[in-house]
């Protein structure tokens, strides 16, 4: 009896210690030593990337056959809540990119970045477009993508109605008006995922021209009970009071919207340009261009539109391998790499000489030079609670409530997290 | 007689999984609660109760979601139980179509969470889902909502969505239980002259209690669980109107990295359910008889 419970005991002991084994093994693949070759991880949310990133991962390990590259790909939602996690850990993530905002904050006080300051390659981005992958002068991430979040709108709909691009709040309800004479909706809001804190920047760029504002918010010295978001939320009303928004938008999640516009049964997507692809896609014959509301009117307009330059390259400061990992970056910050990866992903970039073949790029780059934009106020807001209040406001405003009284709410709920 | 000592041996296993993976994350969870640690830092700081006085007079999102959660977990626990029951009383008997039956109840169930969130959110879209759309069709348009944007409904939308996807599971409970009550009960009752519902509220149910308290208090845990199915329904959303405690505890700690605070809402979130069973099962326990 007494044996066989020692036979039983060891085992299960058995195979707990080979358990452990295995599972240690499994858990350090993804940043090792591979033959002669010493393997990097690069971790991001881009699933959508992850064929094109294989092609030039593929033509980066034959020009450097000492590395290997391997991608750790998480959604974007799950990249948000565990990617300072993995990096703490540093088997995973020798490369790695950050959102701007929060996450960037996030990271930099965990200290997981390296300072890139000094590398060559920083030379190859765009200066104006990197600042935001800085902090007290270090260059700790570099933007790789620039997106503009503002409304893509279908030009070929416009011109066909004789509509311009309109310059201030009037022309805007105008133009709006004119689509609804038309039956066409005006906006395909997507308020049950991104559309609220998408459309937020462009609505409130004018109304709250100071770049700062929301880091006032929360520092105290600014308040949501303001002119300048009350009217923001007033504006939001009278989009949803007029019908400018489709009904039930709150409801209408980010594909629902897509299919809105793709059909032509509305004029504008209130998300962004990473859309465009997947719009022409869905209907190749759209002819499509962004468009920023003015919520002012036109001599009182600073801003055109939002950019964002996100997708942030950085190397894991608790890596043993970040000589390989700056190799990496340095490679994808060639010019004819970073076109490579813009045409095949649809994406502008903040690499300089990047040549844009897609018609979609090239209709939509003079919004990069010659147009006045402004980086996403959103991203702005370092704390996660105080942008959940502001982003619920407006779906407190669009569900009914009075614009002055979701504001005041929000504010209550800035007020018990600021730091 | 006399039991080896190294029976408790056999403890051991349990007894180490137990501890790795329950009370040592409890136990730690009960230690941050007092700090402000912010989940990646080595350093953190000793706050005393402070996460516990803001959770309760400082955070209206917090208060918030506890009201969200017991409209979630009455609207489920009062709708999946008599649903589960009624089904069950239709199903009892172990025939063919019967046991067909029950095995498609059963089926949600198997359905991983995010799946049926992806078919909900599909049923629910208000121009595309086909919820609308057969109420237009029935001539019920008036019926028509917007069922996850609304703010004031989308919590039972959710909680209507838990109970397709459970139901089936306490239907098992329930058929179980409902065979094991004795036949001739039910012949007594018969030769007295009691009605259908005499029968039921006399027979039956009291009976049927046991199954009924494990029913009720494993419905009440699932609900304050549904974290997956809010998550990817509605993430919280409109305006926090469908934020649960077990939504903003991810969202305090890895959208914020408040852990210290995040873990004394998880301290408070286990003190509520604890409570609540504990209150269901004095309750239903009292009505337990035996003939």
């Amino acid at each position: 009896m007494k044996n066989r419970l020692w036979l039983a005991t060891g085992t299960v002991g058995l195979g707990l210690i080979l358990g452990a084994c295995a599972g240690e093994s499994g858990g350090d693949e993804s940043s090792s030593e591979s033959g002669d070759a010493t393997q990097i991880s690069f971790m991001h949310w881009r699933g959508e990337d992850k064929a094109v990133l294989d092609e030039i991962i593929a033509d980066f390990e034959e020009a450097n056959p000492d590395i290997r590259v391997e991608q750790n790909i998480y959604p974007s939602d799950q990249y948000q809540a565990t990617a300072q996690r993995m990096l703490q850990e540093g088997s995973t993530g020798d490369v790695f990119t950050s959102f701007p905002g929060a996450q960037f904050e996030s990271i930099e006080s965990a200290g997981f970045f390296e300072d890139l300051s000094g590398e060559e390659f920083v030379s190859n981005f765009d200066e104006s477009l990197i600042a935001v992958g800085q902090k007290d002068g270090t260059q700790y991430a570099l933007p790789y993508q620039l997106v503009f979040n503002m409304p893509v709108y279908n030009k070929g709909m416009f011109d066909e109605l004789g509509l311009e691009v309109p310059k201030s709040w009037t022309e805007f309800q105008e133009m709006a008006d004119t689509l609804l004479e038309n039956d066409i909706t005006p906006i395909a809001f997507p308020g049950a995922d991104i559309g609220p804190n998408q459309f937020m920047n462009s609505m409130m760029m004018n109304n709250a021209p100071d770049e700062d504002i929301f880091e006032k918010l929360q520092n105290g010295d600014e308040s949501l009970t303001n002119e300048w978001w009350v009217k923001t939320l007033e504006d939001f009303k009278l989009l949803a009071d007029k019908g400018y928004i489709q009904d039930d938008a709150l409801g209408t999640n980010q594909d629902s919207a897509m299919a809105l516009v793709a059909n032509e049964e509305a004029a504008m997507l209130a998300t962004g340009s990473y859309h465009m692809n997947s719009l022409l896609d869905l209907n190749p014959d759209l002819e499509l261009d962004l468009l920023a509301p003015i919520t002012v009117e036109e001599s009182e307009a600073t801003y055109e539109g939002i950019n964002t330059a996100t997708f942030m390259l950085a190397v894991n400061s608790n890596s043993d391998k970040k000589d390989q990992a700056k190799a990496f970056i340095d490679y994808l910050s060639q010019p004819e790499v970073a076109s490579k990866y813009a045409n095949e992903t649809g994406q502008h970039l903040t690499v300089n000489d990047v040549e844009y073949e897609s018609e979609a790029l090239q209709n939509t780059s003079y919004w990069i030079d010659e147009r006045n934009t402004r980086f996403q106020p959103r991203f702005l807001i370092t704390n996660a609670q105080i942008e959940d209040a502001v982003l619920s406001s407006i779906e407190n405003v669009l569900g009914g409530e009075d614009p002055m009284a979701a504001a005041e709410a929000a504010q209550q709920i800035v007020e018990e997290n600021r730091e | 007689m006399r039991i080896s000592k190294s029976i408790y041996l056999f403890f051991l296993p349990g007894l180490v999984l137990y501890s790795l993976f329950f009370l040592y994350p409890t136990i730690s969870a009960l230690f941050y609660s007092f700090t402000d640690w912010d989940g990646l830092s080595e350093a953190f700081q000793f706050v005393g109760i402070d996460n516990y006085t803001r959770a309760f007079t400082g955070d209206s999102i917090f208060q918030k979601t506890i009201g969200n959660n017991l409209k979630f977990m009455l609207t489920v626990v009062v709708f999946q139980t008599i649903v589960a029951l009624a089904f069950a009383l239709i199903v009892i008997k172990n025939t063919k179509t019967n046991v067909f039956l029950r095995a498609l109840y059963f089926f949600p169930t198997i359905l991983s969470s995010v799946s049926v969130a992806f078919i909900w959110a599909f049923i629910y879209d208000p121009s595309m889902g086909i919820l609308n759309q057969m109420l237009e069709l029935i001539g019920l348009d008036f019926l028509a909502q917007n069922w996850l944007g609304n703010a004031n409904i989308a919590i039972y939308s959710l909680a209507i969505t838990q109970v397709w996807f459970h139901a089936g599971q306490m239907l098992i409970i329930f058929v179980a239980g409902l065979q094991a009550i004795p036949e001739e009960l039910y012949e007594v009752a018969k030769i007295e002259g009691a009605s259908k519902w005499q029968t039921f509220k006399s027979v039956t149910w009291p009976l049927l209690a046991p199954s009924a308290t494990i029913v009720v208090a494993y419905t009440t845990i699932q609900s304050f669980k549904a974290f997956d199915l809010v998550f990817a329904m509605t993430g919280g959303g409109p305006n926090n109107s469908t934020e649960i405690i077990a939504t903003y505890i991810y969202e305090v700690a890895f959208r914020s990295y408040q852990f210290g605070y995040a873990s004394s809402i998880s301290v408070i979130f286990m003190v509520i359910i604890a409570l609540i069973t504990y209150l269901q099962f004095k309750a239903l326990r009292s009505d337990r008889v035996s003939y």
